[in-house]
């Protein structure tokens, strides 16, 4: 993407509607910044009764601005839903009140002080509150927020119980109104400072694919639950930051502002100005200030009522997407005007396997039987087994795989093939035994880990981030992978970008690299997790049914790409397949498995023309035939 | 303590339980068949202890209740209909964060309307059951064990429901396996309404049942909603049994959290810290089962 011209020039956004948002931004930020000599000289020319007035009002809109942007990041960017963020807001509040009134200690010690007491009450709450995962989490926040609010309204000695504090004054420094604007203006666009480039950093990255895709995000190598208690805190900080510049404009803190429906104005704010745009709750914070400044003393329950219509509007013209749309403008428009239709989801079929047609398809598609060099180890299962209440779905399998193998496992449906890559790649814990990578026992590591080491997995139901391009989709998991998702600095989408390209290309995906992965066909979104995979440098990738739902054109491509690939780059493949064409045109080895044990292993010539593998194939067929017949 | 002052407490608990039960079962019943979190179950619990409060005024408290319980219920399930058709049948199987936000804006709105329409004030009716009797000692009014005697009753109901008719099969199939309940020839459309419908009625027999002995004003939704949730979660969304078991929890851990002076200001607090505890260790509830 170089360009050539100045050298300010490759910092120039390239797409035009990312030109479009950095205009509106930098008019956004020119206004906010005029707004103190405008309303001076609005209040000079007659034509508003207060300058004083306006710019309190400012004030408000700016603090509402940080604590919305700040609800975003989990909202937006991470794809959580709290109800306890008017909680942290409420000790930055607290914080600086109580600091002020009962140590006489200057503001600005206390303003540096909240955030700290904010975050760390998040770190403990969100600690808990994390235990769960999305629904639960967000009732566990609120169970949170209504403790803290408990805690505010009962706690006398401390908090002043339900009269809250009274009579907190700004410091003698900030009493002129223009100069108390600009102070918060700063403090709140050095935060947004920071979380903007938070946003776009590798840090950032992880964030939106655990958005995307929470399995797929462990699978490439990040620990969801601490990014999502790391981003948690960071809003809580935030929000506490806010909280804490609340006493500049309102001499009271109360209880009632850590109540969970309190939550509502952050939620509104995000919503109005568009969660899928990092300014957007900024922007939507000095709307909401203007709406509630011309409504509340007439109206204010009109303002209730419209506030919610607003939200219900935009979570039902943009279902499921708004939470994590690009651009919820585009989305709009797309909804409006009609659009793509989404691809179609991939189902898995259990069909069941006709070994007549194997001969024939061996023959069409056979590759020349090389010789398997006997090599290294690279994979060993050592009696293991998993059990499901009484069923023993896989029972002391034991199993060894070369270095640069093509290793099939077949076997008919509940022979415990998927659960036996579960238990490989650290989904499932064994309930016995021991698996081995490269010498390395990983029994029972968490999948993060165990992707980390070097097995990559293809899913049975494609596993990508769909809302990310497809570069993205490579550029997040290599950084993920590499441990540079910790970073919060730094622009993501340009680190590892020509290698991703490069990755692309080698997988034929070159010229959809700025596409939605969602948007792809199903081949190519397999592509994808091949090229993903790649990216992580698996040594070991395992395929569960790759061509499921496949036509058969889809199918031999897809074969194709993954001999050339794991050819070219040496690596070992193990993967479980219904469509024997696909087996036998690919496998070196193959193992049979049946009833959760290893029946037999051998070449594919050995196990076509074993009669025990005929006998279990010929036995599910009969099984299947009889369940069929009623139905 | 003495046994008198014990059994004053623990007959508090259990006169809170019950309303709570009867608001958290509509909430759970809702979750376990619709898989929707209803963030404005809340604001029909509201709505129809406003409706209630104003019917029984005008007609007098002893022959107006009834009628104010009809109205009300009423008014609350045809809210319920509504909302299901126009809203919830849109966002069935979205994530959890769509659902959330959508029906968190219809209690904004319900919020709104009922300030707008009934004022902000509270307002206050008297009980249909006047009287006291006295025990060991402690006075007891007679309407708390109406109350606790109306719980017993609905509950009794709502199991009947479940088990013994057609219907309450139908929704039992929904909550274990909604895709056999799709093969199966039901109309699920119908009966999902139905038990929004339900769900709601019971927020606002809710509402009625303890609307004679609180304030009642727009806001008293927004409490009971958390109170509901905490119910339902410690019990386990979905199951029946569950928001009894936690309904008696919560109302006798808040009703004893104020019998001692040095807590009292913090009884609700111990409710969030056995609902964060129970959710912690057991994250889908006592008697709920894990989601998938």
């Amino acid at each position: 993407m170089k360009q050539a011209g100045a050298w300010w020039s490759s910092w120039l956004p390239s797409r035009r509607p990312d030109r479009v948002r950095w205009a509106l931004a930098i008019v956004l930020l020119l206004a906010a910044a005029l707004l103190p000599p405008a309303s001076l000289y609005l209040e000079s020319q007659g034509l508003i009764e207060s300058a004083r007035f306006e710019i309190v009002l400012g004030v408000t809109a700016l603090i509402l601005a940080l604590w919305a942007v700040s609800y975003n990041l989990m909202l937006g960017y991470a794809g959580m839903v709290s109800f306890a963020h008017a909680a942290y807001y409420g000790v930055g509040a607290y914080t600086v009140a109580i600091l002020l009134q009962r140590y006489q200690i200057s503001y600005f010690a206390a303003l540096a002080l909240a955030p700290v007491v904010a975050a760390v009450v998040g770190i403990v709450t969100g600690f808990v509150a994390l235990r769960a995962v999305r629904l639960y989490f967000s009732l566990l926040t609120l169970a949170i927020s209504q403790l803290l609010y408990s805690l505010a309204e009962g706690w006398y000695g401390v908090t002043g119980g339900d009269n809250g504090i009274n009579g907190i004054t700004a410091p003698d420094q900030l009493t002129d109104y223009p100069t108390l604007y600009y102070f918060v203006a700063a403090v709140v666009g050095l935060s947004l400072l920071v979380m903007f480039v938070l946003t776009r950093s590798p840090f950032g990255a992880a964030l939106k694919a655990v958005r995307e895709n929470r399995e797929r995000a462990r699978s490439v190598g990040i620990n969801v639950k601490a990014y999502e208690l790391a981003v948690y805190t960071i809003a809580a900080l935030f929000a506490g930051l806010a909280g804490a510049l609340f006493p500049l404009v309102q001499p009271s803190v109360v209880p009632s502002m850590l109540f969970w429906t309190e939550n509502a104005t952050p939620v509104v704010v995000a919503l109005l100005g568009g969660i899928g745009s990092f300014l957007g709750p900024a922007l939507g914070a000095f709307v909401y200030t203007g709406l509630d400044n011309s409504l509340s003393r007439d109206f204010p329950y009109q303002l209730d009522v419209l506030l919610g219509a607003i939200v219900l509007g935009v979570v039902l013209l943009v279902p499921g997407g708004f939470a994590s749309a690009p651009d919820l403008i585009a989305q709009l428009r797309r909804r409006i005007v009609g659009g793509e239709a989404t691809p179609v989801e991939a189902e898995t079929r259990g069909e069941a396997i006709r070994m007549i047609d194997v001969t024939r398809a061996v023959e069409a598609h056979a590759i020349p039987t090389e010789h398997i060099e006997r090599g290294r180890v690279l994979l060993k299962l050592e009696g293991l087994s998993r059990s499901f209440g009484g069923l023993r779905a896989v029972e002391s399998v034991d199993l060894e795989i070369h270095e640069g193998d093509r290793h099939a496992i077949i076997g008919p449906n509940g022979a415990g093939k998927s659960t036996l890559f579960n238990l490989i790649t650290g989904r499932m814990r064994p309930s016995a035994g021991h698996v081995w990578f490269d010498g390395r026992d990983i029994t029972g590591r968490p999948p993060h880990v165990i992707a980390k080491a070097g097995i990559g997995r293809a899913f049975q139901i494609t596993m990508i981030f769909p809302r990310l391009t497809v570069l993205q989709n490579l550029q997040y998991a290599m950084l993920a992978h590499r441990g540079r998702t910790v970073q919060p600095w730094g622009l993501a989408d340009r680190i590892y970008r020509d290698e991703a390209t490069e990755l692309l290309d080698a997988v034929g995906l070159g010229p959809y690299a700025e596409t939605p992965a969602g948007q792809l066909s199903h081949g190519d979104q397999r592509a994808i997790e091949l090229a993903i995979s790649l990216a992580l440098g698996s040594r070991m990738i395992l395929l569960d049914e790759p061509t499921a739902g496949m036509s058969a054109f889809e199918t031999r491509k897809a074969m194709e790409l993954v001999r050339r690939i794991a050819t070219e780059r040496n690596l070992t493949l193990l993967f479980c397949e219904h469509d024997m064409s696909v087996v036998f045109g690919t496998a070196r080895t193959v193992t049979v498995m049946y009833q959760g044990r290893v029946l037999t292993q051998g070449t594919p010539e050995q196990i076509r023309s074993d009669p025990e593998v005929q006998a279990v194939y010929l036995g599910e067929l009969d099984l299947d035939e009889q369940q069929a017949a009623p139905a | 303590m003495d046994p008198g002052k014990f059994l004053l407490f623990a007959t508090g608990g259990l006169a809170d339980a019950a309303y709570l039960f009867i608001v958290a079962a509509g909430l759970s019943l809702v979750f376990g068949a619709l898989r929707v979190i209803n963030m404005a179950h809340g604001s029909l619990y509201m709505v129809a202890a406003l409706v209630s409060v104003i019917v029984a005024n005008q007609l007098g408290a002893s022959i107006g209740f009834l009628p104010a319980l009809l109205a009300a219920v009423l008014v609350a399930a045809s809210i319920g209909a509504v909302i299901e058709v126009t809203v919830l049948k849109r966002v069935y199987g979205h994530e959890h964060l769509v659902q959330l936000l959508a029906t968190y804006a219809i209690a904004l709105i319900i919020g709104g309307a009922a300030r707008l329409i009934f004022g902000p004030n509270y307002r206050t009716t008297a009980a249909p059951v006047q009287g006291s009797l006295s025990i060991l000692g402690y006075s007891y009014s007679l309407y708390a064990f109406v109350t606790i005697v109306a719980a017993i009753l609905i509950g009794a109901a709502m199991y009947g429901l479940l088990f013994r008719t057609r219907l309450g099969r139908n929704i039992r199939a929904a909550v274990s396996d909604p895709e056999l309940l799709n093969a199966s020839g039901v109309n699920v459309t119908l009966l999902y309404t139905t038990v929004f419908v339900i769900g709601a009625g019971l927020a606002g027999l809710g509402g009625v049942i303890v609307a004679p002995s609180q304030a009642v004003d727009p806001t008293i939704g927004d409490s009971v909603l958390v109170l509901a949730f905490a119910i339902s979660v410690i019990g386990g969304l979905g199951s029946i049994i569950g928001s009894a078991v936690g309904a008696l929890m919560v109302g006798e851990v808040i009703s004893f959290g104020l019998i001692n002076p040095t807590t009292n200001s913090f009884a609700l607090a111990f409710v969030f810290i056995v609902m964060t505890v129970v959710l912690t260790v057991r994250p889908w509830g006592l008697f709920g089962r894990p989601e998938a």
